[in-house]
């Protein structure tokens, strides 16, 4: 059936009307036909996955055609706002969804900025494209009017220019009134680890959305709006300052994200002996990378729509020959990692350089650090070489070629097309098989973050058995990091619901750590608050269920309890494994890369440590018993059986 | 022989440390009694130690568990590490 029939159907089935106070609408964007139509999600599906990412998996379950391929027309690209999302403080978020051309897997990717809250003040909760645009499109959304716009004067521009362009073009002011995502040249070229930016910094980044959305024509996505107060439920503002206050009280925002940003991150996995350096090969690096050698670098933050956390860095290399990387919004702690330790650099304006080049690029720094230090390494071991490279001479830290190795990637040049492949290099034959052995990443996707694994079992099950691939944003128990709560077992156990193994390389317990960490986080993103600011990411003390209970009966009048809400967070994860499940995703596939299991952690405290196979086997076991999840990694029967009740079938 | 132990702090514990570093000069045998001593010196900084976000290092090695009962020695560097996972 194709999807044009698949969304007939659907909207056959979805009700012309808002089903709660604040809810907007889906509109559905036939992109080859330049057409419009729009519905909305189903009062039951909201009660079951909420809305957000949870609602985007309603949408790519029952319009995914998996006997297609992930840059075909036909497989659509979703956009989502979180049901809080625009109303709540930090709930700033959205997620694009869709089958990822890189992994081969789910792509879901999550950002804030301006564009998800600027969507709804248009009247959109979620977006659904699909249809390949005859030429370059903008689609413009103007206080919710929607036309489709030329946009073959931006192909070629890159994220800044584009910015500049709009901006001037369309007349609005960035942050105000205006809003955007957008691809750059490497998502036209569809480079596999290109983002959609959705601002000088913020990016849809996993999975190689950047690569669908060229894949469909489609250039930008702007709005334009004043913003606006949705209707609400009840008054919900007295209860924004609680959160509010909650969110500054805590520990970790005040004296650490407000300050520096994520950067401090740095510091802890490198005395740990737990930073990915040189792809994965050590796991100690300079402390030149501290966080406090940004300082000099670090004119003012910066945040998303009514985040009074703002915790972003930008950036100032102060250059005797300034050009146009000389600023910029970042780095992050991923970014400092995978382009600090992980290429061997330990030069804090290289990592900037790098870090505003990829934004311009509209690159993941994630993946494509990964792709870069998987390059390296086979360099190092002769597994490829000059001839592979195009003459290029792959040595560690030597930024300067990196940065050239960037620009080649954008434009799909020489060796930089092979790069451009990502994990799939091997598979696009572009090096021999024994690569694979050297390969950082699970379900096909490189891994997210620096943090080297092999340490801590809940960081490892996590990265296992995370729904889009090796990303530590889906379920990370980060508090395994923390002594304070290691070490006050009842503390520890009410947090996660059961008794979790004071022991950071325990294996006991784990699963249950996991488990509660991914469904709090999948309720978060469909609701649209920040992953930094939610409870169990990085605080004890962030709000959560109770509050997003509160606010969702204030701002949509549906009640909800805390226990709902969580079978709602395990249900997005079910959805996923259920749309993983028809790709071709099975047990087999909740794994970890060789190196983890076979070479031990070569420096640090814990030094010696690796993952146990059969350890690893046996809590991956126990963590499929809490989700309820069947020996073939979908859920079991019976559940699957309910979702579907809810969701409809998915053909 | 007295025990010398530096503890240095990061920039949020500053104030209340009254600077980047005190040094611990009484007899202690771990990362606890380290803590006690320090309240000692200033005054509500054990407060403001009992919070999950810091971690402690001792000579460039975090400690994750059992943190209190950790040995410390005479000539040891211990550093106050702010730390998270999630970034
Ligand atoms: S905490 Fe930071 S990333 Fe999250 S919404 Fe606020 S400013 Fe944006």
């Amino acid at each position: 059936m194709a999807v044009r029939d698949r969304v007939a159907r659907l909207l056959d089935e979805m009700p012309r009307e808002a089903q709660f106070p604040s809810q907007g609408a889906t509109l559905f964007v036939d992109l080859e036909r330049r057409e419009t139509r729009q519905a909305f999600t189903p009062l039951a599906v909201v009660r079951t996955v909420l809305g957000g990412r949870g609602a985007n998996m309603y949408y790519l379950h029952r319009l995914l055609d998996e006997t297609l391929t992930p840059l075909d027309p036909g497989i659509p690209l979703i956009f989502g706002s979180g049901l809080l999302t625009g109303l709540v403080p930090s709930a700033a978020r959205g997620n694009c969804t869709s089958w990822s051309p890189e992994s081969g897997v789910l792509l879901d990717s999550n950002a804030g900025d301006y564009f998800p809250s600027f969507l709804r003040m248009n009247g959109f909760d979620h977006l659904v494209l699909y249809g390949q645009a005859a030429a370059w499109t903008l689609l413009m959304i103007r206080d919710g009017v929607v036309s489709f716009e030329d946009a073959t004067p931006y192909a070629g521009l890159d994220n800044l220019d584009m910015r500049e362009a709009v901006a001037r073009d369309v007349g609005g002011t960035w942050a105000r009134n205006l809003a955007m995502v957008n691809i750059t040249r490497a998502g036209e070229n569809q480079v596999l680890t290109s983002g959609i930016m959705a601002g000088p910094k913020a990016i849809y980044a996993r999975g190689g959305p950047g690569a669908k959305m060229g894949s469909l024509r489609l250039k930008a996505i702007v709005t334009l709006a004043p913003t606006r107060e949705l209707p609400t439920a009840q008054p919900y503002k007295v209860y924004n300052r609680t959160i509010a206050q909650k969110l500054l009280a805590t520990s970790v925002v005040k004296n650490a994200l407000s300050k520096t940003g994520t950067p401090f991150l740095y510091k802890p996995s490198r005395l740990l002996g737990a930073m990915g350096t040189k792809n994965n090969q050590e796991t100690t690096w300079s402390d030149g990378l501290d966080a406090e050698h940004f300082d000099a670098h670090r004119p003012g933050m910066a945040g998303c729509f009514r985040c009074p956390v703002n915790c972003r860095p930008l950036n100032d290399l102060h250059s005797a020959t300034p050009d146009k990387y000389d600023q910029g919004d970042g780095p992050e702690y991923v970014t400092l990692g995978k382009f600090g330790p992980n290429l061997g650099i330990d030069s804090v304006a290289s990592v900037i350089r790098l870090n505003n080049i990829c934004n311009d690029l509209g690159l993941d720094t994630a993946s494509t650090g990964s792709a870069i230090g998987w390059a390296f390494e086979l360099f190092q071991r002769g597994i490829i070489t000059a001839e592979h490279t195009g003459g290029i001479t792959l040595t560690w830290g030597d930024a300067e070629t990196i940065e050239r190795l960037l620009f080649q990637m954008a434009r799909r040049e020489g060796f930089g097309s092979v790069l451009a492949a990502s994990t799939r290099a091997v598979e696009q034959g572009h090096y021999p098989a024994v690569a694979l052995k050297y390969r950082i990443a699970v379900k096909g996707l490189g891994q997210s973050d620096p943090h080297d694994a092999r340490i801590l079992k809940a960081f490892a099950l996590g990265l296992a058995v995370a729904t889009r691939g090796m990303d530590h944003l889906r379920n990370r128990a980060t508090l395994e990091i923390n002594a304070r709560i290691n070490d006050n077992p009842v503390f520890k156990s009410e947090l996660y619901g059961g008794a979790v193994s004071a022991e950071p390389n325990s294996y006991v317990g784990k699963e249950r750590a996991v488990r509660a960490c991914e469904n709090i986080y999948a309720v978060g993103d469909s609701v649209g608050m920040c992953r930094f600011t939610t409870k169990l990411f990085n605080s004890p003390s962030l709000p959560g269920l109770p509050e997003f209970r509160e606010q969702l009966a204030n701002v949509t009048g549906l009640a909800f309890t805390d226990e709902a809400l969580e079978q709602c967070g395990l249900n997005v994860m079910g959805v996923e494994r259920m749309i993983n499940h028809r790709l071709g995703v099975r047990r087999k596939d909740d794994t970890l890369p060789d190196r983890w299991f076979d070479e031990p952690n070569p420096s640090g405290p814990f030094r010696g440590e690796r993952i146990d196979r059969d350890e690893f086997d046996a809590m991956l076991s126990r963590f499929y018993a809490i989700s309820r999840l069947a020996s073939d990694g979908a859920p079991e029967d019976a559940w699957r059986k309910e979702l579907v009740g809810a969701l409809g079938r998915d053909r | 022989m007295p025990l010398a132990v530096t503890v240095n702090f990061p920039a949020a514990l500053q104030p209340a440390a009254g600077g980047a570093s005190l040094v611990v000069r009484e007899a202690v045998a771990s990362v606890g009694q380290l803590i006690e001593a320090l309240e000692r010196l200033a005054p509500g900084l054990g407060k403001e130690l009992d919070d999950p976000l810091y971690n402690v290092a001792v000579n460039d090695e975090m400690i994750l568990h059992a943190v209190d009962r950790h040995p410390i020695a005479d000539g040891d560097r211990v550093e106050i590490v702010p730390t998270m996972a999630g970034g």
